[in-house]
């Protein structure tokens, strides 16, 4: 493998947008595709309105990234909110929910990203699917629920049939419990 | 309630899966106490690497394109375009000040049409192309902020969920015309694209009519076209025409006219 390029930290990306420097924004959608598209792809299980959402979400970055503001959470934490957010909306507005998953089977990879970013990434997926993997299965569900439905705990109460109080002492919980995983293995 | 019990509900309020009750006061909360704020923002980044947890996927290559262009077409600075006031019109229901768009936007936003109705579209070539046209013209030509503003107010209804699209074709007076007219079918708001229009003379101007199934014709606004026979059109559906009206569009004395009574130069199909 080549040498890696001194990598930008994203926070410095986000602050080179704010700047409008295009060539910041294209590295950002270089970088994070891969994850943002996965995510909105998830929620919404169509390919056609994933697309459009992760320009709308681009689009937003683009305007917004002036607000970001490192004190108060990561730059990928920044980028995903917006993700999850947006995706969210369109799938409570469209009723998308219903839509078959079938397409997020064959997505075809082109070539465009960056390799040595996508094998970080990856290792970062990795690292988190092993720390979900380490909690119980119930706090596993809420947390994707929650997570990838944009469900509240009372939903979620209503769609897994369980008391309230238990979905709330499960999702809290297992927050904990994925913090306490995570902490200090994902520094940028 | 006690700080205590506050910060037991920051978990859930990390995922947004608080009731709005229990967001809201957790919100108040917020605002006055540090302790919490600070474990919020580490509770949000944990929750944020949930995201790993889906599969990453790659998007469709033009998308980026799409990107660039529309993220470049909104840095342009504000400067001199040619955009036309139009007077106000003596009738109460379209008060606003009508304004064409420079040639350029009409290509963007119909790089934007193209886009979100991806249905109409042979090939993925083609947006990319008209992605790098649209940016290469940006280069040359310089924009005004309302055009911009039009423009991303037009790309917001075209992209949301509840846009129609209805496709306008030529009259027998301007067969090189046509015209797109999207609207949303819940709020109403709406916007005209035409091309290949005639000039118009300096005593006339281009009218809109919505004709709703089974009423006699509503009048839009006026417009004119620019000097490449491009108009954009910011529009208001009337209630009445939401469901099943033709759109129609005539020339008329400038000044507007009641009732149609020049030549049909665009339609929507009759249902
Ligand atoms: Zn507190």
């Amino acid at each position: 493998m080549p040498a890696e390029p001194a990598k930008i930290p994203d926070a410095d990306l986000l602050h080179a947008i704010a700047r409008n420097d295009e060539a910041a924004l294209s590295a950002c959608y270089d970088r994070y595709r891969l994850i943002l598209f996965g995510l909105i792809l998830r929620i919404l299980h169509d390919r056609e309105e994933a697309e459009d959402c992760l320009q709308e979400v681009f689009l937003q970055v683009w305007r917004r990234s002036r607000d970001f503001d490192e004190s108060r959470g990561r730059a990928f934490t920044w980028l995903v909110t917006i993700a999850r957010s947006r995706a969210l909306d369109r799938l409570r507005a469209s009723g998308s929910r219903l839509r078959l998953a079938t397409e997020a089977a064959q997505v075809p990879r082109d070539e465009v990203g960056d390799a040595a970013e996508e094998a970080v990434q990856s290792e970062q997926g990795a690292v988190v699917r092993r720390a979900l993997a380490e909690l119980p299965e119930e706090q596993r569900r809420t947390l994707l629920l929650a997570y990838f439905e944009g469900l509240t705990q009372t939903e979620i109460a209503a769609r897994l049939g369980d008391p309230l109080g238990t979905v709330k002492t499960r999702t809290r919980s297992g927050m904990m419990k994925l913090r306490e995983l995570l902490q200090g293995k994902l520094r940028e | 309630m006690e700080h205590q019990e506050y910060q037991e509900r920051l978990a859930l309020h990390a995922l947004d899966a608080l009731d709005a009750e229990e967001a809201r006061a957790l919100e108040d909360h917020l605002q006055a106490c540090a302790q919490c704020r600070a474990e919020l923002i580490e509770l949000r980044d944990a929750a944020g690497l949930l995201a790993h947890a889906s599969t990453p996927a790659a998007p469709g290559s033009e998308v980026r394109a799409r990107i660039l262009a529309n993220s470049h077409a909104e840095r342009q600075p504000a400067s001199a375009a040619q955009v036309i006031a139009m007077p106000r019109r003596a009738t109460k229901l379209w008060p606003n000040l009508i304004r064409l768009a420079a040639g350029v936007a009409f290509v963007a936003l119909l790089v934007g049409v193209i886009v979100f109705w991806r249905r109409d579209v042979k090939s993925r070539q083609e947006i990319a192309q008209l992605s790098r046209q649209v940016n290469t013209q940006q280069h040359e030509l310089v924009r005004d902020r309302d055009v911009l503003a039009r423009q991303r107010e037009a790309l917001a209804l075209l992209n949301s969920p509840n846009a129609k699209k209805m496709e306008l074709t030529a009259g027998q007076t301007a067969q090189n015309a046509r015209g797109t007219f999207v609207y949303d079918q819940k709020t109403g708001r709406a916007i005209l694209m035409a091309e290949g229009l005639p000039a118009t003379p300096a005593d006339k101007a281009y009218e809109l009519w919505f004709i709703p199934k089974g009423h006699s014709p509503m009048a839009g606004r006026m417009f004119t076209i620019d000097a490449s026979g491009h108009a954009m059109l910011p529009e208001q559906m009337p209630a009445e025409a939401m469901e099943n009206a033709v759109i129609a569009i005539t020339l008329e004395p400038k000044k507007g006219s009641a009732v149609p009574t020049g030549a049909i130069y665009l339609t929507s199909p009759s249902s």
